[in-house]
């Protein structure tokens, strides 16, 4: 099965992908350091489920990554460091409380819902098909994250004001997000990407509508400004922990 | 209803889950959760107990609407059981799911949903389960009344339930981490 590519399409395709992996692995993380601390013991699960879907995902775009490079997925995940990691700051900043890691979850769920809609019209078949695996996932995790939404934004005087300040310090975070990378337009000229632009301004739609549900504006706030180049000091502290493990024996054979 | 011993008050009620595993199977008792509110506790019940293995939909029902009554219960009870001094003989009748655990197999399960009847308060409905379900003889009841019981939408079944089918169980020994370890200590 082939499914060749022009050379300079494979490189922007890896870039992609590598982008989408690193947030979908930094952002599992996130995650997954609830793990013990959450403050329902049902909730601990629900929010480690979702964590190990998104970690699956940065596995789905490693796996398509590895068949244009030969990369190592492993090898990407913990033996890379900070400088090299092409993921969002939005998805770097610690973990904060109940509220912050819930609306980063939404937030970053209405991105992923409208990126792998538009992903499943991909000309790149392998990359259709794995789009369309991860979005079954993504419609029960904005279930998720859209019912505490609206929970903590209709709750108790304390949750409307934590939710409001998760989403003051978010805000900021939110357009490097969904920005385009700049070799995406050659993917967009191959018919592998959709317009990456439409599914930003389809995100922020979404998000919009979302909050306006529960009485609340997305703030208009200055982007915070670089590329996927550019890293919160708090990866570098991440990946200290995440790579801790696999760094102490890098010839195991299992672990 | 009040929090479980040891559990508090702020985890909101307990919901019984009952869960699905195929089209045409029963529902079964799998368990509860705690939540704030019937939707919540369907989106819980799904992370805790449909993720692994496959189920194809999920009820919740508050714990304090279940009318729970073993066999033993019902003959200690003898015709006082059957009268209907136990009964809420008044109001508009409704309608109460069934629920019956027949075996004594060991099982993760405990109640299968059986049917439905219709009844002016639990007891009566009881009484009607007793009738309409005789066969096999039942070791527990559960009588629910159908207007606090929420299912898991149809319409969003494949975002539920999909991703675990597509997932494999694994066993810790699936990891391969013992044969290594031993090599290594072996030197």
């Amino acid at each position: 099965m082939t499914h060749a590519l022009a050379t300079d399409v494979a490189a922007a395709l890896v870039a992609r992908l590598t982008a989408m992996a690193d947030d979908e692995l930094i952002l599992g993380h996130r995650d997954a350091e609830w793990t013990g601390h959450a403050p329902l013991l049902e909730e601990d699960i629900a929010l480690a489920n979702i964590a190990q879907d998104e970690i699956g995902h940065a596995v789905l775009w490693l796996e398509l990554r590895s068949q244009l490079d030969d990369s190592d997925p492993d090898a990407l995940a913990f033996f890379r460091d900070a400088g090299d990691f092409r993921s969002s700051r939005l998805v770097e900043l610690p973990r904060g409380d109940w509220a912050f890691t819930l609306l980063r979850q939404f937030l970053f769920d209405a991105h992923e819902a409208e990126l792998l809609a538009a992903l499943s019209g991909s000309s790149y078949r392998p990359l259709a098909e794995a789009a369309g695996k991860a979005a079954t996932e993504e419609v029960f995790h904005l279930r998720h994250t859209g019912l505490w939404l609206e929970r903590l934004a209709h709750g108790t005087d304390e949750s409307a004001a934590r939710i409001g300040a998760a989403l003051e310090r978010l805000a900021p975070y939110l357009p490097q997000l969904t920005e385009p990378l700049p070799s995406d337009s050659v993917l967009e000229r191959a018919g592998v990407l959709p317009s990456m632009e439409a599914v930003g301004r389809a995100t922020r739609t979404r998000i919009e509508g979302a909050l306006a549900a529960v009485g609340l504006d997305l703030p208009q706030v200055p982007a915070n400004p670089g590329g996927r180049e550019r890293h919160t000091e708090d990866l570098v502290t991440l990946l200290i922990d995440m790579q801790a493990v696999a760094r102490a024996d890098p010839e195991a054979e299992a672990w | 209803m009040s929090a479980a011993p040891g559990r508090p008050s702020g985890d909101g009620p307990r919901w019984e889950v009952f869960k699905q595993d195929a089209a045409g199977k029963p529902h079964q008792a799998v368990g509860s959760v705690h939540a704030a509110d019937a939707e919540h506790a369907l989106l819980m019940a799904r992370s805790v107990h449909a993720r692994r293995p496959a189920a194809v939909s999920l009820w919740v029902a508050p714990a304090d609407a279940v009318l729970s009554v073993t066999a033993e219960q019902l003959a200690a009870a003898g015709d006082e059981g059957a009268a209907p001094a136990h009964g809420d003989t008044e109001g508009a009748p409704q309608r109460y799911l069934v629920f019956r655990k027949s075996s004594h197999r060991r099982a993760i399960t405990f109640v299968d949903h059986v049917g439905e009847v219709t009844a002016v308060g639990p007891w009566a409905a009881l009484r009607a389960a007793i009738v309409a379900f005789p066969e096999p003889p039942a070791l527990a009841w559960w009588i629910v009344p159908s207007e606090r019981v929420s299912a898991s939408p149809d319409y969003e079944a494949a975002a539920w339930f999909e991703p675990a089918r597509a997932k494999t169980y694994k066993q810790q020994s699936a990891y391969g981490t013992t044969a290594p370890t031993r090599r290594r200590r072996q030197g």
